[in-house]
């Protein structure tokens, strides 16, 4: 028996205006234009729902780049799931944020780059730090709920008490601070974007002394840098376990960053339907429970815990994504994580030139 | 002013509802869910901002003429203030 999913996250478009260098899509994200329809997409929403998920993050890329992204949010609605929109709010109108509103949107998350304009727009590559915090307060006079997201790294982390404070002058309700993740042109970038140690300690002693005073007021989410920890990032609370992704093109994933790995089978929403790729799909099998790990994996007391950790670093580290995360300091492999760690630099004040979302084009993905 | 003077009401970012796939009465939040007993979710149906504290006590113990009152007044206070707690519920002035 196979537990349902929790929640769906939908993908809608991998377009986006803005160019920051540390996100996790994949780096050919021009070659995913084939993007499912209206109809379909109410199809997913709907086969999601009666497999048990309650909630769906629209997501992206940029979702507000979708016309029919108030169709989507209400045939959520009409299937029963509490819906969330995550975004950077990039020319978004009172008018649409309305609509949207009364489509029953529920959540929004804003994304932030950094806490001051000067330094979010060049991270961004566009202008849009100051229409973010409009719209994030449109947001709550609009009644719905409203998180702030912050991807921490090398050129913003000293920062993290700004943002927090940036986070409560709008009225945020959560908060998320969320260390980058080293996929598509994060990994590209890893070495412009990863921190120091004494940077990291830093901004978690603000980050942790803040969550307590907000307590009550703004849950402060600190997404723990898992190449600083002891113990692995579990990574999607485990595959095939909790979420189902479903891309721009229709292929469904149980990590929106599994694209890379070898041997995958890719099953499309367009060919079957969701429930049978959830609990059928050769993907969704391939590291389900505990009958694939390593020996020092399926014999760790923490296996239920944290899962092993994450498939596309252990593959991306060590070119076989079924070996324990190099990240977990019982990793025969710990010592790349070691390694590349000891070698960063101290982190200057003021970074060194414009960096941005990597950008290859390699031909139309059939799937 | 007495607490039980209070009218509590689910928060807007939080929905009850069935969960048919797992059985059970749940509270759907930004990012999470918490799951319900069936008192739970008698208790949760009633916050409607329209009745008090005490209303909903009166109502639970006119459905329920075998729970001593007192048992059933110390629960909803208890589940009341923990959702609050957490942000779910919001109690308005009488």
């Amino acid at each position: 028996m196979i537990d349902p999913p929790v929640a769906l996250l939908a993908e809608l478009t991998y377009r986006c205006p803005l160019r920051c260098a540390y996100c996790s899509n994949p780096t050919d994200w021009r070659d995913y234009g084939d993007e499912l329809d209206t109809a379909a997409w109410a199809r997913v929403l709907r086969e999601a729902a009666e497999l048990g998920a309650l909630h769906v993050h629209f997501s992206g890329g940029e979702p507000l780049l979708r016309d029919d992204l108030e169709s989507l949010v209400r045939a959520a609605r009409d299937a029963g799931l509490y819906t969330n929109l995550i975004t950077s709010a990039w020319r978004v109108t009172r008018e649409r944020l309305a609509a949207l509103a009364d489509a029953g949107l529920d959540h929004v998350q804003v994304s932030v780059q950094d806490s001051d304009a000067a330094h979010a727009d060049a991270l961004a590559g566009t202008s849009t730090h100051a229409h973010k915090l409009e719209a994030a307060r449109e947001v709550k006079a609009l009644g719905m709920a409203l998180s702030v997201n912050a991807v921490l790294h090398r050129r913003n982390l000293a920062r993290v008490g700004e943002i927090i404070a940036l986070a409560e002058s709008v009225g945020a309700e959560r908060l998320e601070l969320a260390n980058t993740q080293w996929h598509g042109s994060a990994l590209a970038h890893r070495d412009a974007l990863m921190p120091d140690r004494e940077t990291l300690a830093r901004a978690q002693a603000v980050a942790l002394a803040e969550r307590a005073r907000l307590r009550g007021t703004m849950d402060v989410i600190w997404v723990i840098p898992d190449w600083y920890e002891d113990a692995p990032r579990p990574c999607m609370d485990g595959w095939g376990r909790r979420f189902v992704t479903v891309i721009p093109t229709g292929v469904a994933l149980p990590c929106p960053g599994a694209h890379g790995l070898p041997g995958m089978v890719f099953d499309s929403v367009r060919e079957r339907a969701l429930g049978d790729i959830w609990r059928e799909g050769a993907d969704f099998q391939r590291y389900r429970g505990t009958g694939w790990m390593s020996p020092t994996c399926a014999g760790c007391e923490r296996r239920d815990v944290d899962f092993g950790g994450c498939r596309c670093q252990a593959f991306a580290l060590t070119g076989d994504a079924a070996r324990t995360d190099p990240a977990c300091p019982k990793s025969p492999d710990h010592h790349l994580v070691r390694d590349l760690r000891r070698e960063r630099p101290a982190t200057a004040m003021e970074p060194e030139g414009p960096l941005y979302r990597i950008d290859i084009r390699r031909g139309p993905r059939a799937s | 002013m007495s607490d039980d003077a209070r009218r509590p009401t689910l928060a807007r970012r939080a929905r009850l509802r069935w969960d048919a796939a797992r059985a059970q009465h749940v509270v759907v939040v930004p990012e999470g869910v918490l799951a319900l007993t069936a008192e739970g979710a008698e208790v949760a149906a009633l916050l409607d901002g329209r009745r008090s504290v005490a209303a909903v006590i009166d109502a639970l113990a006119e459905a329920h003429p075998e729970a001593p009152r007192e048992v059933i007044g110390d629960d909803v206070r208890d589940f009341v203030g923990r959702l609050v707690a957490r942000g779910y519920v919001t109690l308005e002035a009488p």
